[in-house]
């Protein structure tokens, strides 16, 4: 059916790959620079910029007093006619930025003067049906490779220099409904990645490949009862049951396909050499067909990178039935409490609930709401486990008699969560977090007339409802320590986009209205603001080359927020589609003046 | 991830814009526009016997063969389009009758028309579905018509006779295993209605078929799924233990339902035409010689089952 892509390595024309060979002096990225990337100023080599995923920056340049000079440098198009979302964060090393758009596509982009160095556009085959849009949320950077994920959840590595295939592996079936959109992770040689998946029963894992040669290491099943491997000199082996035996949280054989989908890949933390992926909501969708806590769905585990061991985890939402999905980012940071430093890690959850958890072994400190309203739980315990509102659980679809419609059930956060997918930050110089977030809340009931492939079926009817006229996102500087909200900033269209903070004591993030912001990381006054034509939904970087201070990020609307109709719908109708990279820096001069 | 609603609001997202509509040209056409070009394209799912399906590059099935009729009556050749299910009829419709699958781009026109069917056969022809309004008020499927019913379909349960002596209730499969196609009505049915008392012995499989293999190979003692499926799984197995459960399904939603055509709105008048050859091949009795054929039984639709009882 589609026809999409074209020949691999097809856009690298001769001039282009006479520039790269000219440019020999480049260095190949070694482990080293993606442990100490938060450090090393002048190149981004990890998403989340440093693998703990605090996406903070040591920079000052760019500061409140400075950032007013900032100016565009470049902005350059994807595209090819394939406008959809651009969830994407850009790479940056030796003056070469490397950045992912729509329908799997790569492009290599020399920062000096924004021209393409090449082009990489995957091949996808005919009848694919990937979940969750086209979007691509990155590349990961190793030695001479680029490394990347397609929506038909291939593992593909090219050259830096040229775009040309190195080596390519199929990490899953896309027709059993598998593909993988986010970023995969690189540590010490290894590329990790996860699956997406849709409902068709797909089962979530973490795998690991040989970085340079794509052999694959470790393959670790996110659902309790499937057997993990290992691969040893090309041999596999068993390496234990996920959860040790099948059946202990699930009922029936429920646990073959239980969903728990990898789909937002994961951070490391060097410290407890811990590796922190989330998984998404147990399937099938509704929860009265599965009592139990279906582990580990909507859960975050600590995974040995080594071998693909799960040393712990901790289940946000047990017997989740709202679409909860556990993948938000487990960011390591640590903290000062009477003189001890607490080893900590923090993550908002889809579900409005914000965690402080031990990274060593999973404990739980303290949690609390994150948003305005939440309907399915009352709290958390002491272990951190919700308290549940048992009216506030959608109905069970065995209760639908034909022509009517179930009940319909009022639950916030909506099912698109208090936080999705994108990042928050966290700075090490005011100890906040800046978590973007959305107040919206749904009706849910059971749909007695509903078809699927030409057979009667039972869908979900829902529709999702701003909670208040004048905004749906939120931008919030939470303190961990103490659950506080510092400041906020409310947005009229919901946040969709990730977050930068840096020590020049600046929070940047996009809107969907197409705004590239910059907020005082303290007071939350917003101190400059460009528009960049289309929303935002990608996650801005920065990085200093030849002495000056850039910012980038990727300007694209799309992703979720605009698949769904109702009130929400309203809000975002108007806004103008797009896939451009906006570069921006401070230049020198601008830099003296200010001071 | 809950797909199918995001989908579905695709639909009533774009409803209200109607931006969608207008980026690209799309190919379901005009009934002047399909006679002359001598051909009709018939959307049919993908490897779903006794539906439609390709066996050794020749399409076969029931489908395939109203299909081929239809192109016939026409005087028009017959082509399929073989559609990939989504997650719900929604997004089978906006995905292959009337918008296009965002994904069938091509780099080199990028301006080119989208693969679209004519008309798609095995949609439901139900009219509480057809007026169904989304949140906002939108009537979800606006975009087509449904018409032209030609099948009744039910649920049917099969079973190993070596297992089990009868299946007259659905009691038994609180003690033995029944097998089902995953995320299908069966699948909610077995693991959600009686406080959940079959849950644990029903056991899925990701179709129908697979599910009858396991049944023939002692991994379950029943599978459940649509008559014609279960029909056509029995007549190709030749397999004498298996059985047909003469059980009724208490407290399900939909027991039965009516299958028809789409056609995308604006082309009502092809629509018609193709109504006028299928209401013939009913009134004429082949319709139910080629459910014969396959070994299938045929009932009528609703609608043809009131004017034999001479409402």
């Amino acid at each position: 059916m589609n026809r999409i892509g074209r020949i691999p390595g097809f856009a690298a024309t001769a001039l282009v790959v006479a520039m790269a060979a000219s440019g020999g002096s480049q260095a190949a990225v070694t482990d080293e620079d993606i442990i100490n990337d938060q450090a090393t100023t002048t190149d981004v080599v990890s998403n989340g910029m440093g693998l703990r995923g605090q996406r903070y920056s040591p920079l000052t340049k760019v500061n409140a007093e400075t950032v007013q000079e900032l100016r565009p440098v470049w902005a350059f198009s994807f595209g090819g006619e394939k406008q959809r979302g651009q969830e994407s964060q850009p790479m940056v090393k030796d003056g070469v930025m490397y950045v992912t758009a729509s329908y799997s596509r790569v492009f290599a982009i020399d920062v000096a003067t924004g021209d393409e160095l090449w082009e990489y556009n995957a091949r996808l085959p005919d009848g694919i049906m990937p979940c969750c849009d086209v979007i691509n949320r990155g590349v990961a950077l190793y030695d001479d490779l680029v490394l990347f994920g397609t929506l038909d959840a291939k593992l593909v590595a090219l050259n830096k220099d040229t775009g040309k295939v190195v080596w390519k592996k199929t990490v899953e079936d896309y027709k059993a409904g598998y593909s993988i959109t986010a970023a995969p992770i690189v540590v010490n040689g290894k590329v990790i990645t996860g699956v997406s998946g849709g409902e068709f029963g797909v089962v979530g894992k973490v795998e690991a490949y040989d970085a340079k040669t794509g052999d694959i290491l470790w393959s670790r099943p996110t659902v309790e009862g499937h057997m993990g491997y290992v691969w040893k000199d090309g041999e596999k082996a068993e390496a234990g049951i996920s959860g040790g035996q099948p059946g202990q949280t699930w009922p029936g054989d429920m646990w073959k396909s239980g969903g728990a989908a990898t789909w937002l890949g994961g951070t490391y933390d060097p410290d407890t050499n811990l590796l922190f992926f989330g998984t998404g909501n147990p399937a099938p969708w509704n929860s009265h067909m599965r009592p139990g806590d279906n582990l580990f769905s909507s859960s975050r585990l600590a995974i040995n990178p080594d071998n693909g061991e799960i040393v712990w985890h901790f289940q946000t939402t047990p017997h989740d039935g709202w679409d909860f999905d556990g993948v938000n980012e487990l960011i390591s940071f640590d903290y000062q409490d009477g003189g001890n430093t607490v080893k900590a890690a923090a993550t908002a959850d889809r579900n409005g609930f914000f965690y402080v958890l031990n990274r060593e072994n999973g404990d739980f400190i303290r949690g609390f709401p994150f948003v305005d309203k939440i309907t399915w739980a009352k709290g958390l315990d002491d272990k951190g486990r919700p308290i549940l509102i048992e009216e506030g659980r959608p109905g069970n679809p065995a209760d639908v008699a034909e022509g009517s419609k179930g009940e319909s059930v009022f639950s916030a956060p909506s099912f698109l969560g208090g936080k999705n997918w994108m990042p928050m930050a966290y700075s090490q110089d005011t100890g906040l977090f800046y978590v973007p977030s959305n107040e919206w809340a749904m009706d849910i009931w059971n749909e007695s007339v509903s078809y699927k492939k030409g057979a009667a079926y039972l869908g979900a009817g829902f529709t999702i409802k701003p909670l208040n006229e004048e905004y749906i996102g939120v931008l919030r500087a939470i303190d961990p320590k103490t659950g506080e909200e510092v400041w906020r900033y409310q947005n009229y269209a919901p946040l969709w986009g990730g977050v930068l903070t840096t020590a020049g004591g600046l929070v940047f993030m996009g809107n969907p209205e197409g705004y590239l912001m910059a907020f005082d990381a303290k007071s939350g006054e917003m101190k400059y603001k460009f528009n960049t034509g289309s929303g935002i939904v990608g996650s801005p970087i920065t990085w200093e080359q030849d002495g000056e201070q850039y910012v980038s990020v990727v300007s694209g609307w799309g992703g979720a927020v605009p698949l769904w109709g109702g009130e929400v719908a309203k809000r975002v109708k108007h806004l103008n589609q797009g896939g451009t990279v906006w570069t921006f820096k401070l230049p020198q001069s601008a830099e003296v003046a200010s001071r | 991830m809950w797909r199918n609603r995001l989908r579905r609001c695709a639909l009533s997202a774009a409803g209200l814009l109607g931006a969608c509509l207008l980026a690209l040209p799309a190919q379901a056409r005009y009934y002047d526009d399909v006679i002359d070009s001598g051909y009709i394209r018939i959307g049919l799912y993908r490897d779903f016997p006794p539906y439609s399906w390709l066996e050794n590059g020749e399409p076969r099935g029931i489908d395939v063969e109203i299909g081929k009729r239809i192109a016939a009556g026409l005087g028009v050749l017959f082509e399929p389009h073989w559609i990939t299910p989504d997650e719900n009829l929604e997004d089978d419709l906006r995905n292959n009758v009337w918008k296009g699958h965002y994904l069938d781009k091509d780099d080199t026109r990028p301006l080119a028309p989208k693969q679209l069917a004519d008309i798609m056969m095995r949609v439901p022809y139900d009219r509480e579905y057809a007026y169904m309004r989304d949140s906002t008020g939108e009537i979800v499927n606006e975009q087509v018509v449904m018409f032209g019913a030609y099948q009744r379909e039910r649920w049917q349960v099969a079973y190993n006779g070596e297992r089990l002596d009868s299946v007259a209730t659905l009691a038994v499969f609180q003690y033995h295993p029944i097998g089902v196609e995953i995320d299908s009505l069966p699948d909610f049915y077995l693991t959600s209605a009686f406080q959940g008392r079959m849950r644990e012995h029903t056991r899925h499989y990701s179709n129908v078929r697979e599910a009858f293999a396991a049944m023939r190979k002692g991994e379950v003692d029943a599978v459940m799924g649509m008559r014609a499926e279960i029909d056509w799984l029995v007549e190709s197995a030749a397999d004498g233990r298996i059985r047909l459960g003469d059980n009724g399904f208490p407290m399900m939603g939909k027991q039965e339902w009516d299958l028809g055509m789409a056609v995308k709105q604006t082309y009502r008048q092809l629509g018609y035409a193709v109504e006028a050859v299928v209401d013939d091949l009913i009134r004429s009795g082949q319709m139910e010689k080629l459910y014969a054929n396959y070994g299938l039984r045929y009932e009528l639709p609703g609608l043809y089952q009131e004017v034999a009882e001479g409402y």
